[in-house]
C-alpha cells in the first residue's frame, strides 16, 4: 500500500464525498454504481479505502458540509465497510455494509423515480457477495456462518420495496435472482416459493417487461426447481427459455443451463448432439448419451458411478438414474430388431430367457423373475407395448409401434 | 469499634477460619480443627479447599455429623431416632450440612481466640449449645441473653448457640457470627430435615438441633419482637446493630469463602428428594428462610468464588464495598425500625409497601425485631434461613444472614418476609408460640393437612365453610408434598383472614383453591413468602453456577433443579450479578418482587403466587414498577418498605449513600455485557462514582438483564449429578428442574439399559424405561458412548415396534452424537436414515443430499449398500428386487422396509395386472411379493401360510381371483387392473403397534 499523506487522504475523501453527492443530486446512476461496487476492486475505490485508513476521522468530514451530512448515515457506514474491506476484515465489512444497505434502501424508497435502480442492484449484489465472503471467513475461524442468511433477509426486504406497483417494479426480478442465488447456496430452496408466487401471480406487470438478463436468470433457477420436482415438461420450458435468451457469448452461463437441460431433455426422450456436449465441455453426459443410444445398461451405470458426486451435488442424479428404463427399452428394441432379421414371424415374441441372456452379456446378472419384473414396469410405463405371458415367460409385443417414442413426454405419462 | 478492627483482623484471620472449618469438616474430629486453629494462620488455603471438596463428597461430613449427634441427640433425640435409618443420599447431604455448621464455628473460633475458644466453642457447640452463650461473650447486647432466655422456653440447647453467635459478632468477629450463623443454618437445615424426615442420617444429630433451632428461631424472633415492640431494645438496637452489620460486611469475604463450602455440601444434601418432601411440610418457614438466604447468597457467592481461589484479598474488597452499603442499609433499617417499634405490627406492614399494608406489616415487624438486635436478627434470619432453605438454598442460607448485611438491603426485606410467617404464628400463639411452632413444623413435615389446620387456628373456632374449603384444598393434593405445601398455603390464608377479621365473614365456599401453585412448584410455595424465597433462591444459584469451579457446580445445580425453570433462575442470577455492585438495586428488585407477590397472593388468591414464581422477570418488572411509583427521591430499594424510612432518608449522609448506590447501578449497566467482571470491583467503582439513576433507568436495566439472562445460562454449572440407585424408573416428563435424588448416575443407567435390553416386557414398557434413561442422560448432560447406545437401542426398539416418531427423535439425537465423533453404529443408522428418506419422506432433495454426504467407507458398508439398493429398487419400482432385499436385510433394515411393504405390493400388483395377460398364479405372487413362508422351499405348511396371507391381501385390495383347473388360484389381471384399490389402513394405532394391548397402553399412560 502506497503511503498516503494526510492531505492526500483528505483530498481523496472529500472528492469521493462530493462525487457521491453529485451523483445523487444529478441522478447519475452509473457513477453511483462505480462508487459502490466493492467487488470490482477498482483502483479508485481502493485508494479511497487507503485514504480512509490513514484519515481516521472521516465522520468529521462528512459532518463538515450540509451537502455531505445529508447522506451522513449512508456514507459513514459505507466508509466503515470500505475500511474493513480493505483491511481484509470481511465480517466487519459485511456488518457495516449491511447497515449502509439499510440506510441506502431507506433513501431509495424516498426517491420517486427509479433512477437509482442500477445502484440498488449493485448494493444487492455486493451484499450477497460480501456475505458469502464473510461466511467463508467465519467458517475458517470456526464460527457458524450466518451472514448469508442475514443477507437473504435483507434482500427480502429490498424485494418488498420493489415489488409494488410503479417504475421500481422492474427491479424486482433482479432482487429475486439474488435471492435465488442466496437460497440455493443456503439450501433453503423452499423459501423461493413465496418470491416466485409474487412474481408469477402479479398480473399487473408482464413478465416480458423485465430486463432480459433477469428473466434468463429467473428461468434458470425456476427450471432447476422443477428438476428437483421431476416436473420435466415445465423444467424443459423454463430451461429452454433461459437457453434461448441467454447471451450466446456467455458460455459459462450456457453451460450451466445445459447441465440441467440435458438431463431433462434426455428424460423426455430427446438426445443431444455430440457437438453440443463437446462445445460446452459437458463430458460427463457423453457416456450417458451413448448408453441411451446403444441400450447399454452397463455403460449407463458406469457413467452414473463415475460422476456420482457431481450428479448428486447438482441434483440430477435421480433424473439420470431414471433413464435406465429407456435403456431397457432400447435394449429390447435391439433384440426385437435382431429377432426380426432372423425370424420375422415370431419377432414380436420376446422370450424372457433371451432378454436375460442379453443382460448377462452386459454383465448384468438377473434371473427371470427380475427380468419379468422389469418387463412389467416397461409395459406399465408404456415404454413397451404389449403384454407379458407369465406362464410361457414371453413378452408379446404389439404389432404396431411396439416401442413408442417419448416425443417430448416424460416416461410413464 | 470492634467492627473496624474486625475487618482488618478478619482478613488475616479468615484463612485460618476457613481452614478450621475445613479441617473440622474434613477431619471431623474436633481436635483437628483445634490444631488448625492453634497452628492457625499457617495453614494454607489449598489445604482447605481440598478439604472442602472432601466435605462435599460427603464422607467427611458424615463423620462430622456423627460427632455432633451424640451430643445433640440427648436433647432432641425422640424424633430423630426413627429417622436415622434411611436415606443414603440424604445422609451425605446431611453430613455436608453439618460440616458447614462446624466450619462456621471453627472459623469463628480461630478468628477470635484460636485455641481455647475454638475448643470450647466447638465442644460446647456439639455437646450443648446452651453452654456457649454463657461462656462466650458478654459483649453483645442483652438481646443475646434474651435469646438464651427464650431458648429455655424451647428447652433446646440451640438457643445457646445463638446466643453464642451473637456474642461473637460483638466481640470477635462478624465472621464468627457469620460462620456461626452459617453453621447454625446448616444445623437448622439438618434439623429441619431431620424433623421432617425421620429417615435421614444426619437427622439424628440434627433432630435435637432442629428442634432446638426451631424453637429458638421462633422464640428468638418472638422475643425480639416483643422487646422491640416494647421499645426496650430499640435504643440498643440502633447503636449495636449497625456495628454488627458493618463487621459482618467486612467479614463477608471470609464468609463467602466459608459459605462456599457449606453451600456445596448443603446443596448436595438438599438434592435428596427426601429433603424436598420435608421442606414442603413446613412451608411457611421454608419460604421465609429461602428468601433471606437466597438474596444474600447470590451476591456473596460470586465475590466469594472469585476470591476463593485467589484467597483472602478479594474478600476484603467486598467487605469494604459492602460496608458502605451496609451503612446505608442500616440507616434505612434503623429509621424504619424506630418508627416501627412503637407501632403495632400492622402499622409496619402498611409502611413498607403501601400497596398491601396488612401483609407487609408482619415482615417489617420482623425485620425490626431482628434488626434491633443486630445479632439476633442475623441469627433469626439464619434460623429461618435454614428452615426455608433446607434443600435448595441451604448453601447460601447460612451465608445469607450475614450476607444479608452485605446485600443487606435485600436481605433484610427478605428476612422480614421470611419472618412474617413465623412471626405471625408467634403472634397468634402468643408466648406459647415457641413451643407451638415447633410442633407446627413437625406436623408440616408429616404430610397431614389437618394437622396444619389445627396448628394454624389461633383464635376462635373456624367457620364450617372454612373447614370445607380446607378439605377441598387438600382433596386436590395428589401427594404428600402437595399436601404439605397446600397446608402451608392454607395456613397462611387462614391466618390472614384471621388477622383482618374476615375469617368468619368470608365466603369460603367460593374461595378459589390454591391448586396450581402446588403442582407447579416443587417446593412448597403455597405461601406468598415462599415465592419470594424462591426468587431469592434462584439468584443465588445462578451466581454460584457462574463462578464456581466444576465440583461446586454440582451442588448448585441441584438447587436449580428444585426450581422449575432454570431459565428463570438464570435471569435472576443475572440480575443479581448486575446488582452485585448495587446491592440496592438488587434489593429493590428482590424486595418488590418478593413482597409484591406475597401481598397479592395473600390478598387475592393463590394464583398470584404462582405468577411470581413462574415469571421472575415479570415480578421483576412489577418491582420496578413499584419503584417508579415511589417518589424518585427515595431509593428504589427502600421504597418498598419505607414510608417511614423516608423521613430519615433526607439526611445528607443518607442521600449520598443512595446516590452512590444508584450510581453503582449505572455502572452495572455498563458492565453487564461482561458478566465476568468481579463483583467486588464493580462495587467499588460504583461507590466511587456516585450519581443518580432514575427509576426508569433502573427498570430498563432490569429488563435487559432479565432478557439477557435467558440466553446466557451456564448450563455446565446447572448440570445435575444423579444419586438415584434404582435401576428401574418410570418416565415422567419433567416440569421442573430435575431432582438429583431421582436421577440415576451413569453406572446405574448402564445397568438400566442392560435391564431393558434383556427385558421380556413389551415395547411400551421398554420405551418408557428408555425414555427415562434418556432423560437422566440429558439432565446430566452425558454425551458419550452410553448415550449413543441408549439412543441406538431405543431407535432399534422403536423400529421394531414401528414407532416412527420415537425413532425419529432418537435418530436426530444420534446424528448429533455421531457428529460429535462419538463412536457408535453410525453406519447402521446411516442406512436407516437413508431408508427412511427413500421410503417415507419421499423428498428428492433430501435424498440427494443425504446420498451425497455418504463417505466411501459408508458406501462399502453392508447395511448402507443394502439401503442404497433398496433405494434403487424403490425408485425404479423393482418389486422383485425389493422383496429380495427385504429377505436379506441386515440389522433392522427390514423393519423400515416393513413400512413400505404394503405400498410396494400394491404397486407390484398394479404393474402386474396391467402388464401380464391373461392370468398370473397367486403362488407366484406369494413368492415374489415376499408373503411369509414363501422364501423357504419345500415347507408346505409355510407355503400355505403365505398363500393364505396373500389371498387375504389380494381380496382386501380388490383383486379378481379365479380358480384354475388344477385347483390353483389365479389372479385375473385384466379384471383386476381396474378393480384394485388401496384399503384404508385398519386399526392404526397412535403408538404404531396395533398388536399392543390398548388397555396396557392406557394403564401405562394413564
Amino acid at each position: 500500500m502506497a503511503y498516503v499523506s494526510m492531505g492526500e487522504a483528505h483530498r481523496r475523501i472529500t472528492e469521493y464525498l462530493s462525487r457521491f453527492c453529485d451523483a445523487v443530486s444529478y441522478q447519475d446512476s452509473s457513477t453511483l454504481c462505480r462508487l459502490l461496487s466493492f467487488s470490482s476492486n477498482s483502483p479508485s475505490l481502493l485508494s479511497i479505502a487507503d485514504a480512509l485508513n490513514v484519515f481516521q476521522d472521516a465522520g468529521s468530514l462528512i459532518r463538515q458540509s450540509d451537502k455531505f451530512s445529508e447522506y451522513g448515515e449512508i456514507l459513514a457506514h459505507l466508509f466503515r465497510s470500505l475500511q474493513s474491506y480493505r483491511v481484509g476484515n470481511l465480517v466487519e465489512a459485511y456488518l457495516a455494509f449491511e447497515k449502509f444497505a439499510n440506510a441506502f434502501v431507506q433513501e431509495f424508497r424516498n426517491w420517486e423515480s427509479a433512477w437509482a435502480l442500477e445502484a440498488l442492484y449493485v448494493v444487492c449484489y455486493e451484499i450477497r457477495v460480501l456475505a458469502e465472503k464473510a461466511d467463508k471467513e467465519l467458517t475458517i475461524n470456526g464460527k457458524s456462518p450466518e451472514k448469508l442468511k442475514a443477507a437473504g433477509s435483507l434482500l427480502m426486504k429490498v424485494f418488498g420495496v420493489l415489488a409494488g406497483k410503479g417504475p421500481k417494479r422492474v427491479g424486482a426480478l433482479y432482487v429475486t435472482c439474488q435471492l435465488f442465488k442466496t437460497y440455493f447456496k443456503l439450501g433453503t430452496v423452499n423459501l423461493c416459493r413465496s418470491v416466485i408466487r409474487s412474481i408469477e401471480t402479479a398480473r399487473i406487470f408482464d413478465f416480458e417487461e423485465f430486463p432480459r438478463r433477469d428473466k434468463v436468470t429467473y428461468m434458470y433457477y425456476t427450471g432447476r426447481l422443477e428438476v428437483f420436482n421431476e416436473n420435466f415438461p415445465a423444467a424443459d420450458t423454463k430451461l429452454s427459455y433461459a437457453l434461448q435468451y441467454c447471451n450466446p457469448k456467455r458460455e459459462r452461463n450456457i453451460r450451466m443451463i445445459l447441465k440441467y437441460l440435458i438431463p431433462v431433455k434426455l428424460s423426455i426422450g430427446i438426445i443431444p448432439k455430440d457437438e453440443l456436449l463437446q462445445n460446452y465441455n459437458l463430458h460427463e453426459y457423453k457416456k450417458i448419451v451413448q448408453a441411451l443410444k446403444k441400450g447399454d445398461l452397463r455403460l449407463l451405470r458406469h457413467a452414473l458411478q463415475e460422476h456420482e458426486d457431481r450428479f448428486l451435488r447438482s441434483g440430477v442424479y435421480l433424473v439420470l438414474e431414471k433413464l435406465e428404463l429407456q435403456v431397457y427399452q432400447r435394449l429390447m428394441k435391439k433384440i426385437y430388431i435382431i429377432q426380426k432379421q432372423s425370424d420375422p414371424g415370431r419377432a414380436h415374441q420376446l422370450k424372457l430367457e433371451v432378454i436375460a441372456k442379453a443382460l448377462r452379456w452386459l454383465e448384468m446378472d438377473m434371473d427371470l423373475d427380475e427380468v419379468e419384473c422389469i418387463m412389467t414396469i416397461l409395459i406399465y410405463k408404456n415404454l413397451v407395448k404389449g403384454y407379458l405371458a407369465h406362464k410361457s415367460k414371453v413378452v408379446v409385443l404389439s404389432k404396431q409401434d411396439p416401442f413408442p417414442k417419448l416425443n417430448g413426454k416424460p416416461v410413464g405419462s | 469499634m470492634n467492627q473496624a478492627g474486625n475487618t482488618q483482623a478478619v482478613a488475616p484471620l479468615d484463612p485460618n477460619s476457613i481452614e478450621n472449618r475445613y479441617g473440622v469438616d474434613g477431619s471431623q474430629a474436633h481436635k483437628y480443627s483445634y490444631q488448625y486453629s492453634t497452628g492457625s494462620d499457617g495453614t494454607p488455603w489449598t489445604a482447605h479447599t481440598v478439604e472442602n471438596q472432601a466435605v462435599e463428597n460427603g464422607n467427611y461430613s458424615n463423620s462430622n455429623y456423627y460427632h455432633p449427634q451424640p451430643t445433640g441427640p440427648a436433647t432432641g433425640s425422640v424424633q430423630e431416632i426413627p429417622n436415622t435409618a434411611s436415606f443414603t443420599s440424604s445422609s451425605t447431604s446431611g453430613t455436608a450440612n453439618v460440616a458447614q455448621d462446624y466450619s462456621g464455628y471453627t472459623a469463628y473460633q480461630t478468628s477470635s481466640d484460636p485455641h481455647s475458644y475454638s475448643n470450647t466453642g466447638y465442644s460446647n457447640y456439639y455437646s450443648g449449645y446452651q453452654q456457649q452463650p454463657s461462656q462466650s461473650y458478654p459483649q453483645p447486647v442483652g438481646a443475646y441473653q434474651n435469646t438464651g432466655a427464650t431458648q429455655p422456653l424451647s428447652s433446646f440447647q440451640n438457643p445457646g448457640s445463638y446466643a453464642g453467635t451473637a456474642s461473637y459478632s460483638g466481640t470477635y468477629y462478624n465472621p464468627a457470627d457469620y460462620q456461626t450463623a452459617g453453621g447454625y443454618q446448616s444445623t437448622n437445615y439438618n434439623n429441619q430435615s431431620a424433623g421432617s424426615y425421620p429417615s435421614t442420617n444426619y437427622s439424628n444429630q440434627t433432630p435435637a438441633l432442629n428442634q432446638g433451632n426451631y424453637t429458638d428461631y421462633t422464640s428468638n424472633p418472638y422475643q425480639n419482637y416483643t422487646p422491640n415492640a416494647s421499645n426496650t431494645h430499640s435504643s440498643t438496637i440502633a447503636s449495636t446493630t449497625p456495628v454488627h452489620y458493618q463487621q459482618n460486611y467486612q467479614q463477608w469475604p471470609e464468609y463467602y469463602s466459608q459459605t462456599e463450602v457449606p453451600c456445596a455440601p448443603g446443596t448436595e444434601k438438599l438434592s435428596a428428594t427426601s429433603a424436598y418432601s420435608q421442606s414442603f411440610p413446613a412451608p411457611g418457614v421454608t419460604s421465609e428462610m429461602p428468601a433471606s438466604n437466597g438474596q444474600p447468597a447470590p451476591s456473596y457467592v460470586q465475590p466469594w468464588r472469585q476470591e476463593t481461589d485467589s484467597s483472602q484479598p478479594p474478600s476484603h474488597q467486598p467487605g469494604a464495598a459492602v460496608s458502605t452499603s451496609n451503612d446505608a442499609y442500616w440507616m434505612h433499617q434503623t429509621p424504619s425500625l424506630q418508627a416501627h417499634h412503637p407501632v403495632p405490627p400492622q402499622n409496619h406492614y402498611q409502611s413498607p409497601l403501601e400497596t398491601k399494608p396488612s401483609y407487609e406489616t408482619p415482615f417489617q415487624g420482623h425485620q425490626r425485631a431482628t434488626h434491633p438486635q443486630g445479632m439476633m436478627n442475623s441469627q433469626s434470619s439464619f434460623h429461618q434461613a435454614p428452615l426455608g432453605y433446607r434443600q435448595p438454598t441451604q448453601t447460601s442460607p447460612s451465608v445469607d444472614p450475614q450476607r444479608v448485611s452485605k446485600v443487606q438491603i435485600p436481605t433484610n426485606p427478605r428476612i422480614a418476609s421470611n419472618l412474617p410467617s413465623g412471626f405471625t404464628k408467634m403472634d397468634k400463639d402468643s408466648s406459647a408460640a415457641g413451643a407451638a411452632q415447633t410442633p407446627a413444623y413437625v406436623s408440616i413435615s408429616l404430610p397431614k393437612p389437618k394437622d396444619h389446620t389445627t396448628a394454624t387456628p389461633v383464635s376462635g373456632p373456624f367457620p364450617k365453610s372454612l373447614r370445607g374449603f380446607v378439605e377441598r384444598a387438600f382433596a386436590r393434593c395428589k401427594d404428600e408434598k402437595e399436601k404439605a405445601s397446600c397446608g402451608a398455603a392454607l395456613k397462611e390464608i387462614i391466618r390472614k383472614a384471621n388477622d383482618d377479621g374476615t375469617i368468619n365473614t368470608r365466603d369460603w365456599d367460593t374461595e378459589p383453591l390454591l391448586t396450581v401453585q402446588n403442582t407447579n412448584v416443587t417446593n412448597a410455595e403455597s405461601s406468598s413468602t415462599l415465592i419470594s424465597s424462591l426468587q431469592n433462591k434462584s439468584p443465588t444459584r445462578r451466581p454460584k453456577s457462574r463462578w464456581e469451579p466444576l465440583q461446586e457446580a454440582k451442588p448448585f445445580v441441584k438447587p436449580a433443579s428444585t426450581f422449575s425453570n432454570a431459565v428463570k433462575f438464570g435471569g435472576w442470577n443475572h440480575q443479581n450479578e448486575n446488582n452485585k455492585k448495587g446491592s440496592e438495586t438488587f434489593q429493590k428488585v428482590d424486595a418488590p418482587t418478593g413482597f409484591k407477590p406475597s401481598y397479592s397472593g395473600q390478598n387475592s388468591a393463590k394464583k398470584s403466587f404462582q405468577r411470581p414464581v413462574k415469571r421472575q422477570r415479570f415480578s421483576g418488572g412489577a418491582a420496578t414498577a413499584i419503584d417508579d411509583e415511589a417518589s424518585s427521591d427515595s431509593d428504589k430499594d427502600l421504597t418498598p418498605y419505607y414510608s417511614s424510612a423516608m423521613a430519615l432518608a433526607s439526611s445528607a449522609d443518607e442521600k449520598k449513600r443512595r446516590d452512590s448506590r444508584s450510581k453503582r447501578f449505572e455502572k452495572v449497566q455498563g458492565h453487564s455485557r461482561g458478566n465476568d467482571l468481579p463483583k467486588p470491583k464493580n462495587a467499588n467503582v460504583g461507590n466511587l462514582h456516585s450519581r443518580r439513576a432514575t427509576a426508569l433507568r433502573l427498570s430498563k436495566n432490569f429488563d435487559e438483564s432479565g432478557s439477557r439472562a435467558v440466553e446466557d445460562i451456564d448450563w455446565d454449572a446447572l448440570t445435575v449429578k444423579g444419586t438415584c440407585q434404582e435401576i428401574e424408573k418410570r418416565y415422567l416428563r419433567l416440569t421442573s428442574a430435575p431432582d438429583p435424588a431421582t436421577v440415576r448416575p451413569e453406572d446405574v443407567l448402564e445397568k438400566a439399559l442392560l435391564m431393558v435390553k434383556d427385558s421380556q416386557k413389551n415395547y411400551l414398557y421398554k420405551c418408557d424405561q428408555l425414555k427415562s434413561i434418556r432423560q437422566d442422560l440429558t439432565v446430566q448432560r452425558i454425551h458419550n458412548h452410553l448415550t449413543a447406545k441408549v439412543y441406538e437401542t431405543h431407535a432399534r426398539l422403536a423400529l421394531e415396534a414401528g414407532d416412527l416418531p420415537e425413532y425419529n427423535q432418537c435418530l436426530s439425537q444420534l446424528k448429533i452424537l455421531y457428529a460429535e465423533g462419538i463412536e457408535g453404529c453410525s453406519l447402521e443408522f446411516a442406512a436407516y436414515s437413508l431408508l427412511y428418506i427413500t421410503l417415507h419422506s419421499n423428498n428428492n432433495r433430501e435424498l440427494l443430499s443425504s446420498m451425497s454426504r455418504l463417505s466411501e467407507e459408508a458406501k462399502n458398508d453392508e447395511a448402507v449398500r443394502h439401503a442404497l439398493s433398496v433405494r434403487a429398487a424403490v425408485t425404479s419400482g423393482n418389486y422383485v428386487m425389493f422383496f429380495r432385499l427385504y429377505k436379506t436385510a441386515p440389522n433392522m433394515n427390514s423393519c423400515l422396509m416393513d413400512l413400505y411393504v404394503e405400498k410396494m405390493r400394491y404397486k407390484a400388483v398394479t404393474f402386474i395386472s396391467r402388464s401380464c395377460r391373461p392370468t398370473i398364479p397367486v403362488s407366484y405372487l406369494v413368492q415374489v411379493l415376499g408373503f411369509s413362508g414363501a422364501s423357504s422351499e419345500g415347507m408346505d405348511e409355510k407355503e400355505t401360510d403365505g398363500m393364505e396371507e396373500c389371498l387375504e391381501w389380494l381380496k382386501s385390495h380388490g383383486a379378481n381371483l379365479t380358480p384354475d383347473s388344477n385347483g390353483d388360484i389365479l389372479l385375473d389381471t385384466k379384471a383386476s387392473s381396474t378393480s384394485l384399490f388401496m384399503p384404508e389402513p385398519e386399526d392404526a394405532v397412535a403408538h404404531g403397534d396395533r398388536n399392543l394391548d390398548v388397555n396396557d397402553f392406557f394403564t401405562r399412560t394413564g
